[in-house]
């Protein structure tokens, strides 16, 4: 059987994968990329596809194209993208990005996938090509005819070989573009920057205070709460000792908040800190990108964890849960971690933003029809939480600029803090869909009672990927600010609110210490 | 031998420093010129030959440093010399709970009460790392809030620190972040490490520092969560929360006057032994032998409870008195005070400072404590009563139940 010649010799050399620049334009994808191809002297192809064609006519024109993405390294592991999906619903895709002001690659994203499916396709035709050329030397042939089989067995497992190996790399340069790839967005969400962001609740009005305001950093000062100055000597700026009754807040804090939130039926967790950074990554965060807000430990895989919706995402990672165990709906108390890399500026004074604090998080996996319902509870639960507290705050639904790549909605709560004289952001409640779950292969199988195919019973049932949603039930330092500041009395002390009175031993007023 | 040669180098460089000064003022006066010369001439060779000199002085004394700090704390005498075996037993309170039906370790009954998670921590961080889940994380709160609480009441300071800190500190407390099997995270591209244990940044908050002897001592009790590579610890000792890479601990920290350490640390462990018996546990308290005490000890109390799980005794806490050897590297002195001036100074100056005394001792290391609550106060159907001074902290829960799955 003869294959058509489909290459010259010449025009094969080993091409290098590269990374296109945004700023080609789709109509000449392949004069700029060249997929790495290894010589095929003896291969012959029947009619190539339009992909294999191209590029030979381009081979020579690929080493002139920096390579600007080859220093990135190869993804770990794979997400379960759906990129039918996205071819088939290109535009509102490409909408959402250009919303969100991400730099994700859509033309690209879908080339590389027409590319990748074009060469399965070829790929599938040579193994069963390769079969026929197996089953035929079973029978009985002639010597001459049986040597012609041997040499295009072998040709074909060459040339097998050779697509394999390019059909791995396309797939990794697919999923490293692909996972930039920003969530959708939910239809009620505004389009725009952090200034188009509506407001959903507003609970409460500043205090009036008849007095000179301090702000916490003062209020500190006096009531021998906080230690900066021994903290920068020891560890570096942006950490901090607590002292005295600030000890006893934080406590009464955590303990309160994962009281008030186990009773609503949550499972309370405490996590590990340290994560190794495919979790980090699967999770939609960047940890070894420019600037990034995670800390990595030396010699290692591993990082610190900026916030336990890491940790809780990762526990059913790889896993298919059974529909009846959804909702799962936990409340972890952790330690965080953030370099706070970039961040500049005025919003940076004492505890507003620092490198370790303790947070109270809430995270629910469900199945994709409850989602929204569940958005709403976990936004309610923290009005509830910062109301009982006596909290002037406000609820704003994020506009789609200021939304991470990972939510479909985000709801954020920035609270009154009277000493910095302005709204600080106390919480972030967002649904993530199947952004998360994609990555961390979290699936569940949907129940059903009617089989109606022959076989009886669950495998039917494709499985499907679950939802998850995060919320910030408890930050300390932004919680302790604003009780701090909101709570002083014009002698420096301030009032506990009363629902962490218990929480604090029965302590009801931080008193100044006399010198 | 180094010390000598330092010694030495100081008295050349002493000695031209001494002839530099002579060929200057010299020069300062009318000369010939061809004297003049010279003198620029010796005067300059005198330059280089100090500078040169100058340069050995710093490489040996930083030399002098490195061979010196390695030198361990000196030792109590009632410290028993010898190896692990030798340590004495100082009190023994309570004794084994004899059960009648057959014994579960803490994985077995965290199991059955769906407690802790090590599986899908493995997965997520690596092994010896862990999840506590439902009652376990009430009683980890439970423990660390009760905890604070006792050491409060009786004159701690309250605190919660940096678990991120400069390895420079670290290592002025006595460890060896860097060393092979260190026992050290590092971060990468700093040089900064996380803590193994409040001890240290507790000891560098009053670095480089002179204290007013009328603060002394100061005593703080603090909370942290504390992080170990457990490097090089082998052996059947590792399973489930008796080794993990990182936990919750509380931890006392004393500076006081040397004349008053020794009573400081009898106060500590005096605490720990009130806490642990509080709590009903069966323990014992060693005094450690010479070959176990840390380079910074100059005397160690170990407190090993009974976990009837492990069917042996487990460390659950120690305490340490440094004498001044923390205070040295990490600069803590203090200014004695005196009423009488002697001499012809009136007031403060004239007594110099002395370094203080750093203790530090475990009031609450949560994973060993939680193995030795679910293992003692097991019952046969699986259950674990709650000790009593917890069930306040515990929301009033006095009963960990197994789960109806």
């Amino acid at each position: 059987m003869g294959l058509p010649c489909g290459f010259g010799a010449s025009t094969l050399q080993t091409l290098k994968l590269v990374a296109i620049p945004s700023s080609f334009s789709m109509l000449r994808p392949c004069i700029s990329k060249t997929l790495s191809l290894h010589s095929y002297h003896h291969f012959q192809r029947s009619s190539l596809p339009f992909l294999s064609r191209a590029l030979s006519a381009t081979a020579l024109q690929s080493t002139s194209i920096a390579n600007e993405d080859e220093k990135v390294v190869k993804p770990q592991w794979r997400a379960a993208i759906d990129f039918k999906w996205i071819r088939d619903n290109k535009d509102s895709v490409a909408a959402n990005i250009k919303n969100r002001n991400s730099n994700a690659d859509l033309e690209l994203v879908l080339e590389l996938y027409e590319r990748l499916s074009n060469l399965q396709k070829e790929v599938e035709r040579l193994r069963g090509e390769r079969n026929v050329v197996a089953n035929k030397m079973k029978g009985k042939l002639e010597r001459s005819e049986r040597q012609r089989l041997i040499e295009e067995g072998k040709n074909l497992k060459e040339g097998l070989a050779a697509l394999e190996e390019d059909l791995v790399e396309l797939t990794d340069k697919l999923q490293q573009e692909a996972q930039s790839i920003p969530n959708m967005t939910h239809p009620d969400v505004p389009i725009g920057g952090e200034d188009c962001s509506v407001l959903r609740r507003m609970v409460g009005s500043p205090r009036e205070f008849s007095f000179p305001v301090k702000d916490h950093l003062q209020l500190g000062k006096g009531l021998d709460l906080f230690d900066f100055d021994a903290a920068a000597e020891v560890s570096g700026s942006k950490f901090y000792y607590l002292k005295n009754e600030a000890v006893m807040l934080e406590m009464a804090l955590i303990n309160w908040t994962l009281s008030e939130v186990t009773k609503r039926g949550y499972t309370p967790l405490t996590t590990p800190e340290i994560v190794r950074s495919s979790v980090i990554e699967k999770c939609g965060f960047q940890p070894r990108g420019a600037n990034t807000q995670v800390y990595s430990i030396e010699g290692s895989d591993q990082c610190l964890i900026g916030t336990a919706e890491i940790p809780v995402g990762g526990i059913h990672m790889d896993s298919i849960l059974a529909s009846s165990t959804l909702p799962l709906k936990y409340v972890a108390y952790s330690h965080c971690f953030r370099t706070e890399a970039g961040a500049a500026g005025t919003a940076t004074r004492g505890l507003y933003r620092v490198h370790q604090f303790s947070k109270v998080e809430m995270f629910i996996l469900c199945r994709p029809e409850d989602s929204d319902t569940y958005h709403e509870e976990l936004i309610g639960i923290e009005e509830d939480l910062f109301s009982s507290l006596g909290l002037h705050f406000r609820t704003l639904d994020m506009a789609s600029g200021d939304l991470g790549a990972p939510a479909y909605r985000k709801f954020d709560v920035e609270a009154w803090m009277p000493g910095l004289e302005r709204y600080g952001e106390i919480s972030s409640a967002s649904n993530c869909t199947d952004y998360q779950s994609r990555r961390l292969g979290i699936r569940f199988r949907p129940s059903s009672e009617i089989s109606t195919g022959p076989k009886k019973g669950k495998t039917n049932i494709p499985t499907q990927f679950v939802h998850t949603l995060n919320a910030t039930a408890c930050a300390v330092p932004r919680m302790v600010i604003c009780l701090l500041e909101n709570f002083q009395k014009e002698d420096g002390s301030v009032i506990i609110p009363e629902p962490l009175i218990p929480f604090m031993g029965g302590l009801d007023l931080i008193r100044p210490k006399s010198k | 031998m180094r010390d000598c040669q330092i010694s030495r180098r100081w008295q050349e460089v002493e000695r031209l420093r001494g002839e530099r000064n002579v060929v200057a003022n010299k020069m300062k006066g009318k000369l010939e010129r061809s004297e003049r010369q010279r003198l620029i001439e010796e005067g300059k060779n005198l330059k280089e030959g100090l500078a040169a000199l100058e340069e050995d002085l710093v490489e040996l004394t930083d030399k002098l440093q490195q061979e010196a700090q390695s030198i361990p704390n000196m030792t109590h005498p009632d410290v028993p010399i010898g190896g692990e075996d030798c340590s004495v037993l100082r009190r023994m309170v309570g004794s084994p709970r004899e059960f009648s039906f057959p014994v579960k370790d803490h994985l077995q009954l965290g199991k059955g009460l769906d407690l802790f998670d090590f599986d899908a921590a493995a997965e997520v961080s690596g092994s010896k790392f862990y999840y506590l889940k439902n009652e376990a994380v009430m009683l980890e709160m439970a423990l660390i809030n009760w905890t604070l609480s006792e050491v409060t009441k009786r004159g701690y300071t309250p605190l919660t620190t940096p678990e991120i800190v400069r390895s420079s500190v670290i290592e002025k407390c006595g460890f060896q972040p860097r060393g092979a099997n260190t026992q050290v995270y590092s971060i990468e591209g700093s040089d900064q490490c996380l803590i193994g244990t409040a001890e240290i940044p507790v000891g560098g908050i009053h670095m480089d520092s002179i204290l007013a002897s009328s603060t002394l001592p100061l005593k703080y009790v603090a909370y942290s969560h504390c992080f170990r590579t457990e490097a090089g610890a082998a052996g059947t000792a590792t399973r489930g929360l008796y080794r993990v890479h990182q936990f919750s601990k509380v931890e006392m920290f004393i500076l006081c006057r040397p004349e008053d350490s020794d009573t400081y640390h009898e106060e500590l462990i005096g605490i720990e032994e009130d806490l642990f018996s509080s709590l009903g546990l069966h323990f014992r308290t060693l005094d450690m032998a010479s070959g176990d005490l840390g380079a910074p000890a100059y005397r160690k109390f170990d407190v090993e409870a009974w976990m009837p799980g492990l069917e042996r005794y487990g460390e659950i806490s120690s305490a340490s008195n440094c004498t001044d050897y923390q205070s040295r590297r990490l600069g803590i002195r203090f200014r004695p005070s005196s009423e009488i001036s002697t001499g012809p100074k009136k007031g403060k100056t004239n007594i110099p400072t002395q370094f203080v005394h750093t203790l530090n001792a475990t009031a609450c290391a949560v994973p060993r404590m939680v193995i030795c609550l679910l293992e003692n106060f097991q019952k046969e159907d699986g259950s674990v009563i709650i000790p009593e001074p917890l069930i306040p902290f515990m929301g009033g829960l006095d009963l960990i139940r197994p789960k109806s799955k």
